[in-house]
């Protein structure tokens, strides 16, 4: 396990997937209640988020040791406020107002009513070359302890503006760089292999000069494992490619529930059917 | 003006250690000295301009005060809506610095033609947006910029543009009276004021009339209370500006001028709503359009016959 877990201690595993559980059934809740939200993409990444916040961040002591977190897919926001309110950041009474009007969580983050959000997010391909600006700027001022990850989604990878954030990442050798992409297969109206052709984003960012690997992205082991080799390679910033599903059988693989949100039978149907984390 | 803004930039750069210099592959043997005694304050993004904004705003966040550059309409209309969220959004101090805007680089085309830049940056809300005419104007202003904290543009021109004087200082927010005089009133910004000048001269010298002339080097916000007094002073306005006739100091002035309710009568002085195709010389262009020196002369001329 990585330096900063030291700060931030893990969770055995089995809590994590725990509190995975917890985190997608109240996001299914959250979004029957209000109506909105982008479900399916706040579903598939609930054990990334989860492993990232309680085992692999340091998100205490002063501001020059905290590592930084960029939610770059912003209507992802839901299961991000969720795991916010579990690791204690927000109050866990403002998950009822998601959405609403005049609400600290808009369906997509703003961080003048979030201030623990770095970044504004809702338009896709700007969270990466943020990030390389704050590690380029941390470096300046030789503050090299902080890392920052940036969590994408892949129809957000369809923006050209991912890949010249890309080649700077590469160019600037920011090894503390970890982008990690939910890797759903599925945008907004379609599915990613079908719209974008070759899909392969671990190629993508090797040839991009960075390290990358792909994962089964629903498994904590994995992720956890993965993330304890990070920086992959000294020298080079790294990604993952995370292969996600939601874990609502009737909502996997159906561009449907990128925008949908659940009835009343419907959300009792996900709570009762909903599928532990991988193994 | 390039010259006037490297040097400035350098002596900020000395004063400041927050200013980092993040160019879009542009300035060729511009930046050689900042760059050597600045080695890690000067990148080169290479050219992509939407990495360069987002990577602006990422050093902005840590506390920084960025100064990005490229050619003005890569600098603005390429990456808007990266400007548009990562810097205006969370309002974020960055300074934009769009070199050759207007019809800076006429002969280069359509794709090099920035009459928009002063427009689109307008219109993202807490962006201030200055167009200096001449280099002290480029010197004054720079230092003010970088003590914002929210994000602004500054459009400049190209190397050996002529000095001029005025008695008046070179503050932020504030029209500057280059010259004082009666009964019409020439606005400027940017690269007008010198072109502006020369009319004034001919108009002293062949027809002894002395119309007032003020530079608007900030276009954004407009310096309303000085516009205002003056449009009441006078019988009419003239606006001469090298920039689409909408979202430039033309329609900042007609806004205000119709919220105050003042008819003082106003003509606009510039390129139209138009491609400019062919490949004109900027000298050709202006007068194409009716808005060089010449041009200014005959507007003055006809505005003092009409009082």
């Amino acid at each position: 396990m990585s330096m900063a877990c030291t700060a931030n201690p893990s969770l055995p595993v089995g809590k994590l997937e725990e509190l995975a559980r917890e985190i997608r059934g109240e996001c299914l809740t959250l979004a029957h209640q209000s109506g909105e939200g982008h479900l399916s993409s706040s579903l598939c990444q609930i054990e990334l988020l989860t492993a990232l916040y309680f085992a692999f961040m340091n998100l205490s002591g002063t501001q020059e040791q905290r590592d930084r977190f960029i939610l770059s897919k912003g209507h992802g926001c839901l299961s991000w406020y969720v795991a916010l309110a579990k690791h204690g950041d927000i109050p866990a009474e403002w998950l009822s107002s998601y959405a609403r009007e005049g609400s600290p969580l808009p369906n997509h983050p703003c961080k003048h009513s979030l201030p623990v959000s770095i970044t504004s997010a809702g338009s896709l391909g700007q969270g990466l070359g943020i990030a390389t600006g704050i590690l380029y700027g941390l470096r300046l001022k030789r503050e090299l302890e902080p890392r920052c990850v940036v969590l994408m989604g892949d129809g957000e990878c369809n923006e050209g503006s991912v890949w010249e954030s890309a080649m700077f990442a590469a160019a600037q050798k920011l090894d503390n760089l970890l982008a990690i992409v939910d890797n759903n297969g599925i945008q907004a109206v379609g599915k990613s292999d079908e719209i974008m052709g070759h899909t392969d984003l671990s190629e993508k960012f090797r040839a991009f000069g960075w390290d990358a690997v792909t994962i089964d992205g629903n498994s904590i082991p994995q992720i956890l494992e993965t993330l304890t080799r990070f920086p992959f390679t000294k020298g080079k910033p790294s990604a993952i490619i995370a292969r996600t599903r939601t874990m609502v059988p009737f909502m996997d693989g159906k561009v449907l529930w990128h925008y949908r949100v659940p009835s009343a039978e419907e959300l009792e149907t996900a709570l009762q059917d909903l599928q532990p984390s991988l193994p | 003006m390039r010259r006037a803004f490297v040097d400035a930039l350098y002596s900020l750069a000395e004063q400041d250690p927050r200013v980092v210099f993040l160019t879009g592959d542009m300035g060729f043997e511009m930046f050689e000295a900042f760059s050597q005694k600045y080695p890690g304050r000067y990148v080169n993004v290479g050219i992509a301009e939407a990495q360069m904004v987002c990577a602006a705003a990422g050093l902005a966040l840590e506390g920084f005060r960025p100064v990005i550059y490229s050619i003005a309409s890569f600098a603005t209309g390429r990456p808007y809506e990266l400007i548009k969220i990562s810097l205006g959004y969370p309002s974020l101090p960055v300074v934009i610095i769009g070199a050759g805007g207007g019809y800076c680089y006429s002969a280069s085309g359509p794709t090099h033609h920035a009459a928009d830049d002063i427009a689109l940056m307008a219109l993202i809300p807490g962006m201030t947006v200055v167009a200096p005419g001449d280099p002290g104007e480029v010197t004054a202003l720079l230092p003010q910029l970088l003590q914002l904290d929210s994000p602004s543009y500054m459009r400049i021109g190209k190397f050996g543009e002529p000095k001029y004087s005025a008695d008046e200082a070179i503050l932020l927010g504030k029209a500057r009276c280059l010259a004082a005089g009666e009964g019409v009133a020439i606005l400027t910004t940017g690269e007008m004021a010198p072109i502006a000048l020369s009319a004034l001269s001919t108009l002293r010298n062949e027809h002894q009339k002395s119309p007032a002339l003020f530079q608007f080097h900030t276009v954004k916000p407009i310096d309303a209370e000085r516009l205002i007094a003056l449009a009441k002073s006078v019988s009419q306005l003239i606006v001469v500006e090298e920039s689409a006739p909408s979202g430039g100091l033309y329609a900042a002035v007609i806004a205000q001028m119709a919220q105050h309710g003042i008819r003082t009568p106003i003509v606009r002085l510039g390129p139209p709503d138009e491609w400019v195709l062919g490949n004109p010389q900027r000298n050709n262009l202006r007068t194409r359009y009716g808005f060089d020196s010449h041009a200014i002369v005959r507007q003055v001329l006809e505005a003092y016959r009409n009082i």
